[in-house]
């Protein structure tokens, strides 16, 4: 049985076919499909935490959020450490931010018994909110109105041309992605399958369920904070809705419809509901939401495993005949 | 030298005594079946060995190591390996993956000599949950192998079984046993496995250890079967 999610030459043609847009698709998709490309990557965090390890995490956007606020107070200079202003470097500190903040959430988590399921889900959800209304109400973070002026990365001469930017993007999100798949093909991906369908199995046989649980939220945090501050960078604006509820909810949404357990499924549902939402949003004005809905619904309904993993893991599971579909 | 002793041990569920004062000494190598109704306290005992549960009182000592107050996988990494009476692998991985995961990044057995000990061989990249009751109880008894255990606790390793299944389970108990490295305490009700076994057995009743002695022994001894049967027997 391979343990590769989706096949590697399928990774390749969507990256390929990303990498075309900009000659395709013209200046303004460019612009808009850069920002995808970072939700999708945060999409990817969320299936390693929560399609992988089976922590159903309702507050990722936590991490997206601090990592953007991380990068706009840095590059905005409001935290005034000159050396640090640089683009790179504030990244790589708005990285480490929200790495470290995902580890103290984890062990608040996880340490000694931890808690799993609904609860897990409920207090996560809980956090979200709490960290959204402390945002708010923080002068020094431009509370409702949020840091505007973020400046962009420092790519390329022409800063009204979207491309070299988007390239450089989806550099990032390539070899992320890479990393990632990578990761769940090796043994620690194996251990993340294992905790996930018999933690008790694994506690018995010496492994720390914490531990194991903690580093998955961890990378899961520390991706999902590259990303934001990513996003924070190409928007120019760092705001509270990054932060909280709205967006944690969306970034389940989009994985649960791709599919959870499959990086490549999750990663292109949240760039392809994006493009969705912004041909939809303005045709069906208010009832695109209710569009969503229904679409989850049926999903849940008809494909659980996602709408773009159940054709995959239909394939596999043709191709191996004696291996069904993974739950 | 004793690789498992428990001395007075105790464990207390609000007024119920469910292990009430175990002593019980295991030397490097021995083969022990533990046998007793439905109660009377193996799995406890079982779970208490493995960290599981705490005790109430008493002490558990493993390679003369107090393991009071370890969490369960730590005393796992002491060398005590467990298969639970209900089946417990990960079904969605792999016959071999199931057993490189058991077997941690120290690999000291090779993978492909342990799947045809367990006569699996031709279903390594199989997922355990497609696996056959009796296989998967096998994969389970590899898992446990494969961590090199010191000390192995066997719930109900046959239960299920096919009489072919196990006798091969049986040959498989001893050869571990037969090495002399490995401990092995089995829970096992079938009379067939533990006559076929031919070890010391001990039995236990309501939370005390009655009695310990060969199978022929303990079959024939009166307590014994009146646990069993009824004083009308």
């Amino acid at each position: 049985m391979s343990r590769w999610d989706a096949p590697p030459w399928l990774a390749l043609l969507v990256f390929a076919a990303l990498a075309a847009v900009p000659s395709v698709l013209g200046d303004y998709w460019t612009g808009q499909m850069a920002r995808y490309l970072l939700f999708g990557l945060f999409a990817a965090s969320l299936a390693l935490v929560w399609g992988r390890a089976g922590i159903l995490c309702f507050g990722q956007a936590m991490f997206f959020g601090v990592g953007g606020y991380a990068m706009a107070l840095l590059t905005l200079g409001v935290v005034d450490i000159p050396v640090l202003a640089d683009a790179w470097a504030a990244l790589g500190l708005a990285v480490l931010a929200a790495t470290l903040f995902a580890l103290l959430v984890g062990v608040f988590l996880f340490w000694g018994g931890g808690i799993s399921g609904a609860y897990l889900a409920i207090v996560t959800l809980a956090l979200a909110v709490i960290l959204e209304q402390l945002v708010r109400g923080w002068y020094t973070l431009g509370a409702d109105n949020g840091l505007s002026g973020v400046p962009p990365l420092p790519v390329g001469d022409n800063p009204w041309d979207p491309r070299p930017t988007y390239y450089v993007l989806l550099a990032i999100a390539a070899v992320l992605y890479a990393g990632l798949a990578m990761l769940l093909a090796s043994r620690f991906g194996v251990l993340l399958t294992a905790l996930r369908t018999n933690p008790q199995r694994l506690t018995y046989l010496g492994y720390s369920v914490v531990v194991l649980r903690i580093a998955a939220f961890v990378i899961g945090g520390a991706v999902a904070g590259l990303a934001g501050a990513l996003f924070v960078a190409t928007d120019a604006f760092a705001s509270p809705s990054l932060i909280g509820f709205a967006l944690s909810a969306e970034v389940l949404i989009w994985v649960a419809l791709g599919g959870r357990s499959v990086l490549l499924a999750a990663f292109l549902a949240a760039i392809l509901l994006r493009v969705a939402e912004s041909y939809l949003s303005e045709a069906l004005g208010e009832w695109w939401i209710l569009a969503l809905g229904l679409l989850f619904m049926l999903s849940v309904a008809l494909a659980p495993h996602g709408l773009l993993a159940t054709p995959l893991l239909w394939l596999r599971a043709r191709r191996k005949p004696k291996g069904p579909a993974p739950a | 030298m004793a690789l498992l002793e428990l001395d007075s041990l105790h464990r207390h569920f609000g007024g119920v005594h469910a292990v009430d004062g175990i002593d019980l000494c295991l030397e490097r190598g021995e083969l022990r079946a533990l046998i007793g109704p439905n109660g009377c306290g193996k799995s406890t005992l079982f779970n208490l060995i493995t960290g599981a549960l705490r005790p109430t009182s008493g002490r558990i000592r493993i390679n003369e190591r107090d393991i009071a107050g370890l969490p369960a996988h730590r005393i796992a990494r002491l060398g005590v390996g467990r298969k639970f009476q209900v089946t417990s692998v990960f079904d969605e991985l792999s016959v071999a993956d199931n057993l490189r995961v058991a077997q941690g990044p120290r690999a000291a057995l090779p993978i492909d000599a342990l799947l045809t000990r367990l006569h699996l061989s031709e279903r390594r990249d199989v997922p355990a949950g497609v696996l056959s009751h009796g296989e998967r109880q096998w994969v389970e008894i590899g898992m446990v192998l494969a961590a090199d255990p010191k000390l192995l606790l066997l719930d109900e390793p046959t239960a299920g079984m096919t009489s072919p299944e196990t006798a091969a389970t049986v040959d498989l108990i001893r050869d571990i046993a037969a090495t002399g490295d490995v401990t092995v305490l089995v829970i096992e009700h079938d009379i067939g496995f533990l006559e076929r076994l031919d070890c010391a057995v001990t039995v236990m009743a309501k939370g005390k250890i009655l009695r310990t002695g060969s199978f022929v022994d303990v079959r024939a001894d009166a307590e014994v079967r009146a646990l069993y049967f009824g004083n009308a027997a």
